[in-house]
């Protein structure tokens, strides 16, 4: 048990920055989510924590203890592999035993131990199973016990849910968090699944390009993004190019004039407005806007607007049968509406918005 | 799919099968100094050779080079086998290359190679002799050590390459997550390597005993007249003495030999893989 603490850690190669300074503080019991697109340095960071990759530069801090130097062997962390790396020629006794094994626990406690791991990952009568005799599932409990059994100071999860279907992924996500917590697990997880991080993790790390974007809940990546990156990556959102103008007031290239949260303009270029957040209706208040396309998904309805040339995405639970806007359809005038405050002005780096935001 | 056999079985047939058949019907022949060899359906070839000192010591020698230089290509095949595989730069297709080089240059221009570097006015010796560490040029050449130098000098590619080929279908990620529960390098080659690699172990050393046990050219030209091996004894009876059937009953005892141990061996390294 105890915490981890990244120190400004980088890892470079001749040609390419693979992890630029990444600074980062996990609690004890704390699940700490690195995410990103792939090739954005979360693996590899997971690596140096783990021992694999060597940083470049900074420190490594587990339990207060620097280990920057310190083979994977001497570090005490529980790594659970993407591919499972179960030893392919152990029983499912032997594999969880192994650590175990390496730490010198006596015989008759590493028994118990092992026992225990196996009922807490319901693989109870498997443990003369070699791994190949096992489904994808199991072996993935497997590798799980295998690394809670020793009690390590940090658990790290590399993508461990990738190789499962996508039914058994929302039942182990749920298990391993369980599990996380009621053993109080310093725990540090890869994926590129923002759903995943987002049901999983108490915290985020946004990586991008070998970078931190943003680190903080999913609340608060959600409703405060960073920047135009992370506005777009967790969850869906319109990423309008235009120019603040007033205070509270945005120009699109087509001349439109958006309301937007005042006294931001130094902060950026780029607006973000959550989907979610623009109302559509057919009278009353709001900005003109033409409807392109619309999209019924049973208990939702995504509407395609066109504002004066800008397209702008609003999603909306879908309006009870005899509702004037469940008869929109494409070409028909609508008006769009959404609280200022929710429109936020977020700076942007190149590349940082796809060609077609909304 | 079967038809597509048909070439590669004919071709074992007549290439391989039928002379080893002719081979072995004339160790059954009666040798005579005057007509070569008589009609006859006997074993006294096989006796004659299993109760004589001298080729039981040939065997022996045989038996003792093939079995050292198989364990030593083990020994040096191994780290360099892993270094092989777990290669990932673009230098890998060339180490490869390199490896194979040795079988590049035919058994006889090596081991002439060899007789230039071991021999009593060699370079090994001109130079010791040259910065005075030694005044009498030390004997390296015609000696046990020397053939079994030679001997790994050709058989170390084979080994290498088939360990290398094992090797490296062991996922990485399985050493790192023996590493990762607490086991240093040497644990985690005992533990986690070695027996995944048994397969290829077993094969290596096959394929190895079995080059060395039919080594010819190298210890002909390494060991010297005084030495022999079963190869060069076969050749002889054959070329020189002229008694096929003697040679050919010697040829079938080596050849014996050489499937029981092989059999053996791989039947115990296979148990040891499976009970584990």
């Amino acid at each position: 048990m105890g915490t981890l603490t990244l120190d400004a850690i980088s890892r470079r190669y001749a040609t390419t920055v693979a992890v630029e300074r990444v600074d980062l503080d996990v609690a004890q019991g704390e699940f700490v989510a690195l995410l990103g697109p792939s090739g954005c340095g979360k693996t590899t960071t997971l690596r140096m924590v783990a021992g694999f990759v060597p940083p470049s530069s900074g420190r490594i801090l587990i339990a207060g203890r620097d280990v920057t130097k310190a083979p994977p062997h001497g570090r005490d962390t529980g790594m659970v592999f993407q591919s499972y790396a179960l030893f392919p020629h152990m029983t499912v006794g032997e594999n969880v035993a192994f650590g175990l094994e390496m730490r010198k626990v006596a015989r008759a406690e590493r028994d118990a131990r092992v026992r225990e791991a196996l009922r807490l990952a319901r693989l109870e009568g498997l443990a003369d199973r070699l791994p190949r005799q096992l489904s994808g599932g199991q072996q993935q409990r497997v590798a799980l016990a295998r690394a809670l059994v020793v009690n390590p100071a940090v658990f790290l999860l590399d993508e461990p849910l990738s190789n499962l279907d996508a039914k058994l992924r929302a039942e182990v996500r749920i298990e391993i968090r369980a599990l996380q917590q009621r053993l109080g697990l310093t725990t540090l997880f890869v994926t590129h699944d923002q759903e995943e991080a987002l049901t999983m993790a108490d915290r985020l790390v946004v990586m991008e390009r070998g970078r931190v974007r943003q680190i903080g809940t999913a609340e608060a990546l959600y409703e405060r993004p960073a920047d135009a990156f992370v506005a777009g990556f967790i969850g869906r959102c319109n990423l309008l190019r235009g120019t603040p103008e007033a205070p509270g007031r945005f120009r699109t290239p087509g001349g439109a004039l958006l309301p937007c949260l005042p006294q931001q303009a130094h902060h950026g270029q780029v607006l973000a407005l959550r989907p979610e957040r623009i109302a559509v209706a057919t009278a009353g208040d709001g900005l003109a806007a033409r409807l392109v396309a619309v999209t019924y998904l049973g208990a939702q309805t995504e509407y395609h607007l066109d504002l004066a040339g800008t397209r702008l995405l609003a999603i909306a639970p879908t309006p009870a049968e005899g509702d004037p806007r469940r008869a929109l359809a494409p070409g028909d005038a609508v008006l769009a509406l959404w609280d200022p405050a929710e429109a936020r002005l977020l700076p942007a780096e190149p590349g940082d918005l796809p060609d077609d935001a909304t | 799919m079967a038809a597509l056999l048909l070439p590669a079985t004919l071709l074992v047939l007549g290439l391989l099968v039928a002379p080893m058949a002719m081979l072995f019907r004339i160790s059954l022949n009666r040798y005579d100094a005057a007509q070569m060899m008589q009609e006859a359906l006997t074993a006294e070839n096989y006796l004659r050779a299993l109760a004589d000192p001298y080729y039981r010591e040939v065997m022996a020698t045989t038996l003792g080079v093939a079995l050292s230089s198989t364990l030593l290509a083990l020994l040096i095949g191994f780290p360099a086998a892993y270094w092989l595989a777990r290669m990932e730069s673009r230098w890998k297709s060339l180490a490869t290359i390199l490896t194979l080089f040795p079988l590049l240059v035919g058994n006889v221009v090596r081991a002439a190679g060899w007789m230039a570097l071991l021999g009593r006015d060699g370079a090994i010796n001109a130079a010791l002799i040259g910065t005075g560490l030694i005044a009498e040029p030390l004997p390296m050449l015609y000696t046990t050590g020397a053939v079994i130098a030679g001997i790994l000098a050709v058989v170390a590619p084979y080994m290498i390459l088939t360990l290398a080929a094992v090797i490296e279908a062991i996922p990485r990620s399985v050493e790192e997550a023996a590493a990762n529960l607490g086991a240093g390098p040497l644990t985690s080659f005992r533990r986690v390597v070695l027996p995944l690699a048994l397969p290829g172990v077993a094969a290596g050393c096959v394929l190895v005993f079995i080059l060395c046990m039919n080594a010819y050219a190298t210890p002909v030209l390494l060991g010297g007249p005084q030495f022999k091996m079963m190869a060069p004894a076969v050749y002889d009876q054959f070329v020189r003495g002229t008694n096929w059937p003697f040679g050919a009953a010697l040829a079938f005892l080596l050849l014996i030999v050489t499937l029981v141990l092989t059999i053996l061996g791989s039947t115990i390294l296979a148990g040891r893989s499976r009970s584990r």
